[in-house]
């Protein structure tokens, strides 16, 4: 809301700059800024048309001689249709600058002068839409008689400076004028005075046509109604309209004008309807009934048995709180009035205007909340300015839906854990008078305080309120900066996280770059990589068919990463992600957050440069990358990798389970070709560990051994063995036989095709012995070493060579 | 020729030779031929016997002498050609240096990652625990614990995920601060914590909103919990990560589960207050959202508002980058394109 300085001097004094004032109500209340309309306008002024001849060469300009103050009539071409003798009108003069950089020039139209120009309001500032209908189309007409050469601005409100208000929710008591004044009274510490509204007791007459039924008492807790009869409508004064069309409002007619001014002034919206426009009599306001129309300008809505309506026999006066029906609006020929004003619950409000999307000014006060200590008042001060714009000839008393006398709040604190909870020592005079320029009212009792909170302050209920209106009056500015002063504690991340940041250090350290992906993704990327054969969780409400579901594996953003990064020629891709999967077993009704590191490796893990040939990735080295990450992992677990086909988006042939002593923890491998097709990705080797299971494993218990002194031997085993035979079956099978000095085994070779029997392979071994605590023998180690062999070509039917 | 000029001789052409020399072989071949067994100097000292008595040991003196000048000579010679060789060789090995080095690229930290993790280091240093909570929550946590019961309308503004009735993606990871109370034991002192995390909100993604972006919540309970204390904690943040010039200011705002409720603003670090499209002219920028807890969600985690005081503040890692480095869209830190990423290798 824009509060306009000039309407804010009729209760407070003003002394500051506009923009000071912003600036010092958005660190001490709400945020503010400052705004001045109309800064470039110069050179208008009101004219007095004297004569009008048409023009010799247009069927639709008049040559107008117009006083604007000066010792001769200027000559002004006009094409408004509505442009007549005697009108007072608004004069833009030669040099004259109107909004959007227009500047007005002295000049000939099609032959004949014109010294300037007769404006419509829209042209000098006023948004077309808010300014009154009948001008809508032509020159602007003063309603009375101005003085010709006058400046405009005033009168018109076109240079007046305000205060934009952008309120947070709970501070609803600044959306009218009055408390605007009590807010940024206590900024200045100026309390604001107000006029009480009178009516005239000669024209209060008892009548009451109309009978209310509130069937939602909850809902209502204040529905009053007031008649006036014999009203004479007409347009409503120049001060007024101009008020009202600065608020964004567009001035219709002397009562709706009138009760608009008084929502502006109290923040109360109030409401009226042509008496005789009613179909009944008997208003009642309560639930619609299904299917229920509500007639507006641009059609109708349809509603339903949770709107809240008033309505009148069997016609719908309005959505409560939200929109009148153009029914029983009030126009130029309307006699009686009936004026409603009343509060209406802010959820049901809220809702109805969503729901019919008719949020607006009302709606917004409803939803936020209103001083219900004012209802009455409100009302009576739009009753009084119809009275004095319309001329009623008799006003009913409040005619009562219902009525619940709103209480002020009563706050019991206490000075010293006010002043606890700021960190600050002010005395129980300073508090005190900061409260007192809130317009509270405070009773001190030693160190407690009651502080008595008026209706217009809905939002404050409770001690930390008291708190936070005397520390921002105070100045959070004038706040020290102290640092909790509490017990020593222990900080750190938990243990897991600890194992996840080093872990990522590892894969940082192999090269990997770190990505982030969204958690939510479509069904065919559920679909993908369900290793963990998880439910899927899907959102009740997606936003699109991308983020559908919540993710059971990392690897499909991977993929997504790896084919944006090629498609923009970043062909050589090593990343990671840690993060978390959602895991749900049949039945269970909330997913499992687990923790995985991820990685996906495509193109060159070598690039081609002056010195290196390039090398692509492979199997081995994303194996290599695992192997090491999970010898940083501190466990005695041993790490097995199983060859799977099993998932079908992995090539069959090139990937491996990772087991931890025996339990599944994870899979590295490569993308199936049809997959990598699919995703446009060049062969893409990835791998995923699931480092909550990780975290389960064992502590590796470190004993410190010290470096062996003694030599080892060494032997080397070149085996002849059948192509499905696998290294890790022979590495198991020479450690089983190797006995207890066998300290390293490492294959150095392995070669099929020339010159080996088909379908077989040539594997080379070399192995290491050593004794920690003597000199081994050859002969010690030569009879292991046949054990080996032996055993190899029992079980594996190797030949040695 | 006397033996006396026989040494001479050999002396003066030894040291000549020795001094031609061109190849270490030369010299080696040189000594052994001159000072061997049977070399000159040998077979002209046979020649003693005939020399008088009384002359032998001066004779024996020269011969030694000669002896080790031609030894001096070839030494001297042999340590030049060395130091040639040695030059030689390093000439031939001089490469060109400024060649492009081979590769050993470490990764890159997400830079979202950096700044959350320089944010945890920074609240480690004070003592605070990192717990980052579930990112599927109830709505129990996620809302009704933090004062906003069903139909409050700062619901509208969360717009939210559910996947059930009482299931959603949590909307702020203030969800955590109950638990966090639930699961404190205050006999051990004051519970301190920072809670960071992914939260999730319905907007369409753009290059100001994301469905998914990140949060920091803080949280500290203890008894003597201030303004002031909010104020310094924040203070010191800011500096932390936006320079120690700066400064902090606070602007009354509205949170539910706060009261007082703040807004952070840290003075403009591009243009040092002074105005700016970075601070659109304010010397200002907003950062975070902060306050006391409410003693509504202190009491619903058992803690006697009396008592106990706690404050809360929470910031998007997500800002804090794009202030920070400059990035104008929200969208680059999920397309992880390894161009914007690589470019941010230790900046944290």
């Amino acid at each position: 809301m824009k509060i306009s300085v000039n309407w804010l001097k009729e209760y407070i004094t003003v002394n500051h700059t506009v923009e000071e004032m912003a600036n010092k109500i958005s660190l001490t209340g709400i945020e503010s800024g400052p705004v001045k309309l109309g800064e470039e306008l110069t050179d208008l002024v009101v004219g007095h048309i004297t004569s009008i001849q048409p023009h010799p060469d247009s069927d639709h300009l008049k040559v107008c001689q117009v006083d604007v103050g000066e010792s001769k009539d200027i000559q002004i071409v006009c094409g408004a249709p509505n442009a007549a003798v005697d009108q007072y009108v608004i004069v833009a003069l030669h040099g004259a600058h109107l909004p959007g950089g227009v500047k007005i020039k002295r000049g000939k139209l099609r032959g004949q002068e014109s010294n300037g120009m007769i404006c419509g309001l829209d042209e000098v500032g006023v948004p077309a839409q808010y300014m009154p209908k009948e001008f809508e189309n032509g020159i602007y007409v003063f309603d009375e008689p101005q003085e010709p050469g006058d400046a405009i601005y005033g009168l018109l409100g076109l240079k007046d400076q305000m205060i934009d208000i952008d309120i947070t929710p709970n501070r609803a008591d600044t959306l009218g004028m009055r408390g605007a004044a009590w807010e940024i009274g206590a900024t200045y510490n100026e309390k604001p005075s107000f006029k009480k509204p009178e009516l005239l007791a000669d024209k209060i007459k008892d009548i009451n046509d109309v009978t209310v039924d509130v069937a939602e008492k909850k809902l209502v807790p204040d529905y009053l109604l007031r008649e006036l009869k014999d009203v004479k409508v007409g347009k409503s004064p120049l001060w007024m309209q101009r008020r009202l069309w600065n608020q964004n409002i567009r001035p219709v007619n002397s009562i709706v004008d009138a009760a608009n001014y008084a929502m502006i002034e109290y923040g109360q919206p109030i409401q009226t309807y042509d008496l005789d426009k009613l179909q009944s009599l008997k208003l009642t306001v309560k639930f619609a009934n299904d299917g229920d129309k509500l007639k507006l300008d641009d059609g109708e809505k349809s509603l339903n048995h949770n709107d809240l309506v008033i309505v009148a026999g069997d016609q719908v006066l309005g959505l409560a709180g939200v929109q009148t029906s153009i029914e029983a609006a009030v126009d130029e020929n309307t006699k009686n009035v009936l004026v409603e004003a009343g509060v209406f619950d802010g959820t049901s409000v809220r809702k109805t205007a969503q729901r019919h999307d008719l949020r607006g000014d009302d709606s917004n006060r409803f939803e936020k909340g209103v001083d219900e200590g004012i209802v009455d008042e409100a009302l009576m001060r739009a009753v009084q300015l119809m009275d004095q714009t319309s001329d009623a000839k008799e006003i009913s008393n409040d005619i009562i839906g219902n009525f619940t006398k709103a209480q002020p709040t009563i706050i019991k604190g206490s000075i010293s854990h006010i002043n606890h909870l700021m960190g600050l020592e002010l005395s129980t005079d300073e508090i005190v008078a900061i409260l007192d320029r809130l317009g509270f009212d405070i009773d001190v009792d030693g160190d407690a305080i009651t502080v008595t909170i008026p209706t217009r302050r809905w939002d404050m209920e409770i001690e930390a309120d008291l708190v936070e209106e005397v520390n921002r009056i105070y100045g959070y500015a004038n706040l020290p900066n102290t640092l909790p002063a509490g017990m020593e504690t222990r900080g750190g991340y938990d243990p897991k996280r600890e194992l996840a940041n080093k872990l990522r250090d590892i894969l940082l350290g192999e090269g990997l770059d770190e990505v982030i992906n969204f958690s939510l993704l479509s069904k065919q990327e559920v679909e993908a990589f369900n290793t963990t054969n998880s439910e899927y969780t899907k959102l009740l409400h997606p936003m699109t068919e991308d983020h559908e579901y919540l993710r059971n594996s990392l690897i499909p953003g991977l993929v997504r990463n790896v084919a944006y990064n090629q498609a923009r020629k970043n062909a050589d891709l090593k990343i990671f992600e840690h993060a978390r999967i959602f895991q749900r077993a049949t039945g269970q009704n909330r997913p499992d957050e687990i923790t995985y590191l991820s990685g996906a490796i495509s193109g060159n893990v070598v690039a081609d440069s002056w010195n290196m040939t390039a090398q692509p990735v492979d199997f081995y080295y994303v194996k290599g990358i695992v192997e090491e990450l999970l010898s940083f992992t501190n466990t005695d677990a041993e790490f097995t990798f199983v060859a799977t086909d099993e998932y079908k988006n992995m090539h069959p042939g090139q990937t491996a389970k990772v087991l931890a002593n025996g339990q599944v923890i994870g899979l590295v491998g490569k993308l199936h070709p049809n997959y990598q097709a699919d995703h446009s990705v060049s062969d893409t080797f990835v791998f995923e560990l699931n480092v909550d299971m990780i975290f389960d494993l064992n502590a590796k218990n470190v004993k410190a051994q010290s470096a062996p002194k003694y030599p080892s031997i060494s032997r080397d085993l070149a085996i002849l063995v059948e192509k499905n035979i696998e290294n890790g079956q022979i590495v198991a099978d020479i450690f089983a036989n190797g006995g207890k000095y066998l300290k390293d085994v490492n294959i150095f070779d392995v070669y099929e095709g020339k010159n080996i029997k088909p379908n077989h392979k040539s594997l080379g071994y070399h192995l290491e012995f050593q004794n920690p605590n003597d000199t081994l023998t050859d002969d010690e180690v030569e009879k292991a070493f046949s054990l080996v062999k032996d055993s190899l070509a029992q079980k594996f039917n190797v030949e040695i060579r | 020729m006397s033996l006396n000029d026989t040494l001479k001789n050999l002396r003066e052409n030894g040291i000549d030779e020795a001094k031609r020399a061109e190849r270490l072989q030369e010299l080696n071949d040189l000594r052994v031929n001159l000072l061997g067994k049977k070399g000159p100097i040998t077979k002209a000292l046979r020649g003693m016997k005939d020399v008088p008595a009384e002359e032998r040991p001066e004779i024996g003196t020269l011969a030694n002498n000669v002896k080790n000048d031609i030894q001096a000579a070839i030494e001297e010679k042999m340590t030049e050609l060395n130091q040639k060789m040695v030059a030689k060789k390093l000439a031939d090995e001089t490469i060109d240096v400024t060649l492009p080095a081979t590769k050993q690229a470490q990764g890159t930290k997400h830079i979202l990652n950096q700044t959350i993790e320089d944010i945890e280091q920074f609240f480690i240093g004070l003592g605070y625990e990192v717990a980052s909570g579930y990112e599927v929550e109830e709505d129990h946590y996620n809302f009704e614990r933090l004062n906003i019961p069903k139909d409050h309308p700062a619901r509208d503004m969360q717009d939210t995920f559910y996947l059930s009735d009482e299931l959603l993606m949590r909307t702020q990871t203030s969800a955590q601060e109950g638990r966090d109370m639930e699961a404190h034991d205050f006999s051990k002192g004051p519970l301190k914590m920072i809670s960071p995390g992914v939260v999730y909100r319905r907007d369409d993604d753009d290059a100001t909103h994301s469905h998914q972006f990140h949060q920091i919540e803080g949280l500290v309970v203890d008894k003597n919990i201030s303004m002031a204390d909010l104020k310094g904690t924040l203070d010191a943040l800011c500096r932390h990560v936006f320079g120690a010039d700066r400064e902090i200011r606070f602007r009354p705002s509205y949170f539910p589960f706060t009261e007082p409720s703040v807004e952070v603003d840290v003075s403009c670090f591009n243009c040092g207050g002074e105005g700016c499209r970075i601070c659109k002219y304010t010397g200002w920028i907003e950062v975070l959202g902060a306050g006391l807890t409410h003693p509504n969600v202190l009491t619903m985690s058992g803690i006697d508002p009396n008592e106990y005081s706690a404050m809360a503040f929470g910031l998007g890692p997500e800002r804090f980058a794009m202030l920070k480095y400059g990035i104008n869209d929200i969208r680059d830190f999920y397309l992880n394109d390894v161009r914007f990423l690589e470019q941010f290798k230790g900046v944290n």
